[in-house]
């Protein structure tokens, strides 16, 4: 095919050129990728297999697969992987789901209405995790709480209830703290998508007769999978890795009742020394997030 | 070939955050943006020098006759809360006068009890550490030193000073291996507080004596507890567990109703599942104005007895007496000016109370340096055992572990003279019990004393839980 005299010349020494400008833009940010992420992922997964620890004298010593089974071995562990399994279980369908609900009801909304939302539901977003977390240790307080004060005044509990206290209501508590900062993100996300479907298709598929909810499973859910599975695997990321709100509101108690696998790493890691026993669970961590990210995957491939 | 790059990334999401956090390589920690450096000394002022006190000269003699080495011209210090010891304000007033009379430069970085372990720690694997620290027992003996990243400092302690510092407080401060690890300047008495207001309301006054600052008997601590409780209608005291914060209080209320202990006094196995201490677990479980709360640590419980909403706090010192709450709205009272009282924790007979303590002083690190550990023997002599040490003392708002300093030469026992409340405290110096947290796996040990009470405060067996977490405890031990 005969090249138009409007299309650029190229040559290898420009594309060469190009290439190196390239990476000469990427070279600071790659730096800190492979010296904050890579190396260190490295340094995991290779001290997994040491008995590695703080202690000046001690060397690093090589156990294979020890700490492995330690771990599948230990209680706290296994009782922290079904903590971490019950946020995610409970926290990311939840979330997807308030968020999209939320979405679709606000997304036609136009102006300082829809910016209002979009402020509300982000505000503990960008609010900082220790003064949420401070505001919610005061609401749920056994003794001056709000929550028991509410609760106590609608009839609905007899006496204070030791929210964060009890081992039967500590994880929830946990869990709506999650939620109100985990929705913010998927909102806007949702909006976001909701406004970039194809209105042609809506509207004909409306002319043809289809109900509301036909034109959005038929139409909408598809348009917005690269979306809802972006929302699926950071939320289900984020929940896996909750850590902040445990260490300042139970350090994982009562009776490791809300004790999740991240706050188990770092007091493993940083409390005990036990580095490599920490590594080893964080490697284990890593595995089950890739797992079900995979299923995810999987899953809206289907859909 | 997306979907895999896709996976990848997620799983690389996941792992970089376990990794950056516990890679014994980490030096992300080397945050100096705190830190503070005094001026640097032109260089000792020989006019200067001949007017310091000829006890200051023979002391600085000694250490150059322990350690011939050069002294490097420059350190750091990392010091945690104590007291002033955590102001910039006061303790570059300190470290002023070290570098007029040394000429040495001290670069100070301030910790805090929520990330300072995890600091110093990070910092020791990067081989990064400070020249100096100063803390308790508990991290610079049981911890850093057992561990090898301390220097013997037994060279800096003669004769005149083991027999000057405190016998128990000194103790404290040598290895397993005999070595000493740390310097004592300053301890106190952990003890507990009442709001007086409200117990000479309730008629419970007549449980303790408010001039010795003793229960007249662990009966007699409950009965108090009950006429509180039905006075106010509401808990009395709370058996915090949430975590491992303040946790001396809980541990000396429960190891002094009946006479129990919580380590061996060789500090090699842990004694808190003796029968004493089940029967005071059970006690305090059976008690209605106390309750177990496994969703408060010890500031939350001084928080709430501040607040008024708790009458009685076991988490309580000298430094809380002075400035409850650290809210500065008066000494010995609470938000609504209430008069706290502090006391000694029950015994059964109302004799010889065994009071946790604390005490707090210097330590060098081991970076391979002989000049740097000169100087930083010279800083302890200058703040621990010169005329300088009534000030450093008094910045830590504790009390000193001697009452004489320079070989005898300089009285420091009267420091506190003028202040009515630091004098009235010093009635419970005497109570001072083993230090025990210098027991081998203090660590581990403390996770499993809060864990356990959150275990019986559930409504567990208090035998079963006492066993098998003191178990544990022995059990990290032998690892």
């Amino acid at each position: 095919m005969a090249r138009s005299k409007n299309q650029p010349t190229t040559s290898r020494a420009l594309v060469r050129r190009e290439t190196i400008s390239g990476y000469l833009f990427m070279l600071p940010s790659l730096i800190f990728f492979v010296g904050f992420v890579i190396i260190p992922m490295i340094l995991c997964i290779y001290t997994s297999f040491f008995d590695a620890n703080l202690t000046a004298n001690g060397e690093d010593v090589f156990i294979g697969f020890a700490n492995y089974v330690e771990l599948f071995n230990d209680e706290i562990f296994r009782k922290a992987l079904l903590n971490t399994f019950i946020i995610v279980v409970v926290s990311v369908p939840v979330t997807c789901v308030f968020s999209l609900w939320v979405s679709s009801v606000i997304y036609k909304l136009r102006g300082p209405l829809l910016s209002l939302f979009r402020c509300i539901f982000y505000l503990p977003v960008v609010t900082g995790s220790v003064a949420v977390t401070v505001v919610w240790k005061w609401i749920y307080n056994y003794r001056t709480g709000v929550l028991n004060d509410v609760l106590t005044n609608l009839g609905i509990i007899d006496s204070n209830v030791n929210w964060l206290g009890d081992s039967s209501t500590a994880l929830a508590c946990i869990i709506v703290i999650l939620l109100t900062t985990s929705v913010g993100q998927p909102i806007v996300l949702y909006v976001s998508a909701l406004g970039n479907v194809d209105v042609s298709l809506t509207e004909a598929a409306q002319v043809d007769g289809a109900t509301d909810l036909q034109v959005f499973w038929k139409i909408k859910w598809p348009q917005m999978m690269p979306t809802t599975l972006y929302i699926l695997v950071i939320t289900t990321i984020n929940s896996f890795q909750c850590f902040a709100l445990i260490q300042l509101l139970t350090s994982g108690g009562p009776t490791n009742s809300t004790n999740t696998v991240m706050y188990y790493i770092y007091y493993t890691a940083f409390k005990l020394y036990r580095l490599g026993y920490g590594n080893a669970m964080g490697v284990v961590l890593a595995i089950f997030i890739a797992l079900l990210s995979a299923l995810q995957f999987k899953l809206t491939e289907e859909k | 070939m997306k979907k895999i790059l896709a996976l990848v990334l997620a799983m690389l999401m996941a792992l970089s955050l376990v990794a950056c956090g516990s890679s014994s390589d980490d030096t992300a920690t080397d945050d100096t943006s705190d830190s503070t450096t005094t001026e640097e000394a032109s260089g000792t002022d020989e006019e200067e020098a001949e007017v310091e006190a000829e006890a200051d000269a023979e002391a600085d003699a000694e250490v150059e006759e322990t350690d011939s080495t050069e002294v490097a011209d420059s350190i750091t210090l990392w010091t945690y809360p104590i007291g002033g010891w955590g102001t910039e304000e006061t303790v570059n007033a300190l470290i002023e006068g070290f570098t007029a009379e040394t000429g040495i430069s001290v670069t100070v970085e301030y910790l805090d009890y929520t990330n300072g372990d995890e600091k110093v720690n990070t910092a020791l694997a990067a081989g990064e550490g400070p020249d100096l620290i100063m803390e308790g027992p508990e991290r610079l003996v049981a911890d850093w030193g057992a561990s090898g990243y301390m220097v013997d400092i037994s060279d800096l302690l003669d004769d005149t000073d083991i027999a000057e510092i405190n016998a128990a407080a000194l103790d404290a401060c040598y290895g397993e291996d005999g070595a000493v690890y740390e310097y004592p300047l300053v301890m106190t008495a952990h003890c507990m507080a009442i709001n007086k207001t409200v117990f000479e309301a309730a008629g419970a006054m007549q449980y303790l004596d408010e001039e010795t600052h003793l229960w007249n008997s662990s009966e007699d601590f409950f009965a108090a507890v009950q006429a509180v409780y039905e006075y106010t209608g509401a808990t009395v005291g709370a058996i915090y567990c949430g975590g491992q914060g303040g946790d001396q209080g809980t541990r000396a209320l429960v190891n002094n109703l009946y006479g129990g202990t919580f380590a061996s006094e060789d500090h090699t196995s842990y004694t808190w599942n003796s029968e004493e201490n089940i029967q005071a677990l059970e006690a305090l479980v059976a008690c209605e104005g106390i309750e177990f709360d496994a969703s408060i640590v010890g500031g939350d419980e001084i928080a709430q007895f501040y607040q008024g909403t708790l009458n009685m706090a076991f988490c309580w010192n000298i430094a809380q007496q002075l400035d409850p709450n650290t809210a500065g709205t008066g000494s010995g009272l609470t938000l609504s000016g209430d008069e706290i009282l502090f006391m000694a924790f029950p015994t059964e007979d109302g004799s010889d109370p065994e009071l946790c303590g604390g005490i707090w002083g210097f330590g060098i690190f081991n970076n391979g340096d002989d000049a740097k550990i000169a100087a930083a023997k010279l800083f302890i002599q200058y703040m621990c055992d010169s005329e300088a040490t009534a000030d450093a003392v008094t910045a830590a708002n504790y009390f000193a572990v001697r009452d004489t300093v320079v070989d005898g030469t300089v009285d420091i026992s009267d420091i506190w003279a003028d202040n009515e409340i630091m004098n009235e405290y010093n009635i419970l110096m005497q109570y001072l019990g083993d230090y025990y947290q210098v027991t081998t796996n203090w660590t581990a040990a403390r996770y499993q004393w809060w864990n356990m009470l959150q275990v019986i405060g559930a409504g567990g067996d208090v035998t079963e839980a006492v066993e098998t977490y003191a178990t544990n405890a022995d059990n990290g031990i032998s690892e």
